[in-house]
């Protein structure tokens, strides 16, 4: 048994450069995402919302155009999103292969396309009450958007944000395919292709355990935030 | 001076438009107390948002001051907005906010050269002791002394209610009723009161409307009891009417 574990010790050890290697490209990826996400999620999110009916803001084109990108985006098989995405890759980055900011074009796209719903949901939320008072106050768009709905909306933005970011270390797994590399990639190459059984679970493990980080520390921001 | 002049309010429904209020004709004068009365549905609440245009009448206009609110360009209506403070049933405060900052929160949205201050508003309504505390702390009697410190701390010409009182138990009604008389005593404000409850337009008002399906029925001037406000605890007051025959 020791002896075994000790084996298991010295391969990981042998792993271990590889395996941070492949964690960082992980880190790159989500990097991107969760930035694309807070950028662009957010605002196109919040826009979903103030166009949808019913607000005073309402604009029903706007709506539309946007609700159909967000479809569209998420109904996408995402292997399938990467792949349709490379000539566009090639033509902005140079490459669309083999290296995890190539990888990320498709990461940010899922990201924005998710997180807009999750905003968008937390916002609806928001009792109808909150805004007939911003209104009552004689309160500009952009003054209900930051005073009010995004005060109220907090802990649900940021539990929604770490949900999200759950699937872009779940979608991350997949750009091996496209040479992005990464955790998940190295869990398949060495696992699966190689046999390497061990290194495999250790990698899974070190997925769940980056999975149950991100979990953790969503719920206790959200907690310390929600004042209801 | 509030006027509503043959206004009539439609919203569309899927398949007939339903009429809110018909042909409804009015004058609210200066630092008056006046009451809106009616049955669920008889469009009180609409006839009160349309003083601060929360809704636009869809024939007729009405005009607060001398300015015609019905058509303003959005600027100016948050102009006249920004004049008009408003309560809610559902006391309508962010709950992640302090007492404090929920009760600031207008001085952040306008300049308002004569504004009071937060502490000013929170001694007014009895709550200096809950200014760092959350809308989740406070009882439905305190969250309400909350929403008319935040309507009273710009110093408006007029104050709307709608349902000021109706989620509350009947001495808490009391209580803010009171803290109305108070704010219309002190800052003789015009004060629009729409509810179901008799007894708050009769204890507050000098004059109601009472309506029915849309339409303004009768405009009264409201015979005020004598007798003093008794303000008895809950528990005196149960017994009397439960043994009481
Ligand atoms: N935004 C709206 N869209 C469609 N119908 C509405 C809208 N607001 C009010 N109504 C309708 O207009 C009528 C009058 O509503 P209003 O809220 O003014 O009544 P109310 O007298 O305040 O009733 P309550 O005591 O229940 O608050 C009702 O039939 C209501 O369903
Ligand atoms: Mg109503």
């Amino acid at each position: 048994m020791t002896e075994a574990l000790r084996l298991y010790i010295d391969r990981v050890i042998e792993f271990m450069p590889r395996m941070l290697e492949s964690l960082g490209e992980t880190g790159i990826m989500l990097f991107f995402a969760m930035l694309a996400a807070i950028l662009a999620g957010i605002p196109v999110g919040t826009l979903l919302y103030l166009t949808s009916e019913g607000q005073p803001t309402e604009n029903r084109p706007l709506n539309r155009i946007i609700n159909a990108f967000v479809n569209i985006i998420r109904s996408f098989p995402f292997l399938l999103l990467v792949v349709a995405m490379q000539p566009f890759i090639r033509q902005v980055y140079g490459r669309a292969t083999g290296d995890p900011i190539a990888a990320s074009f498709p990461m940010v796209v899922i990201a924005i396309a998710l997180y807009a719903r999750f905003v968008e949901q937390s916002l609806n939320e928001i009792p109808r009450g909150i805004l007939e008072t911003a209104q009552s106050m004689g309160a500009t768009t952009w003054q209900l958007v930051w005073k009010f709905l995004y005060v109220e909306a907090r802990s649900s933005l940021v539990i929604g944000f770490a949900t999200a970011t759950i699937s872009f270390v779940s979608y991350s797994t997949i750009m091996g395919v496209v040479g992005g590399g990464g955790i998940g990639d190295f869990a398949i190459r060495y696992g699966y292709q190689r046999y390497e059984t061990d290194i495999m679970y250790t990698a899974i493990v070190l997925i769940i355990i980056l999975v149950e980080i991100f979990q953790w520390l969503g719920l206790k921001l959200a907690k310390k935030l929600d004042k209801r | 001076m509030i006027e509503f002049n043959q206004v009539d309010k439609m919203f569309d429904e899927k398949d007939k438009p339903l009429i809110a209020l018909s042909d409804i004709t009015l004058s609210i004068h200066k630092g008056e107390t006046f009451g809106v009365v009616g049955e669920s549905g008889a469009g009180k609440s609409t006839l009160l948002r349309l003083i601060n245009a929360l809704e636009k009448p869809t024939n007729g206009s009405v005009s607060v001051n001398g300015i015609d609110v019905s058509n303003l360009s959005k600027k100016k209506l948050r102009q006249a907005q920004k004049q008009i403070g408003m309560i809610f049933q559902q006391f309508n405060l962010l709950n992640n906010k302090t007492v404090g900052e929920n009760v600031h929160l207008p001085l952040e949205l306008h300049d308002y050269p004569a504004a009071l201050t937060t502490d000013e508003v929170l001694r007014f309504v009895g709550l200096e002791d809950k200014k760092d505390s959350y809308p989740s702390q406070l009882s439905g009697g305190q969250k309400q002394r909350v929403g008319i410190a935040r309507a009273l701390i710009t110093r408006p010409d007029i104050l709307l209610c709608d349902e000021p009182t109706s989620a509350l138990d009947q001495n808490t009604t009391e209580e803010i009723v009171e803290v109305l008389k108070k704010v219309h005593r002190e800052f003789k404000m015009t004060i629009v009161v729409v509810t179901h409850e008799l007894p708050v337009i009769k204890e507050l008002c000098e004059r109601a409307a009472i309506m029915e399906q849309g339409e303004i029925r009768k405009v009264i001037t409201v015979k005020r009891s004598t007798e003093q406000a008794n303000v008895k605890p809950y528990h005196e007051r149960a017994i009397e009417v439960l043994t009481d025959d």
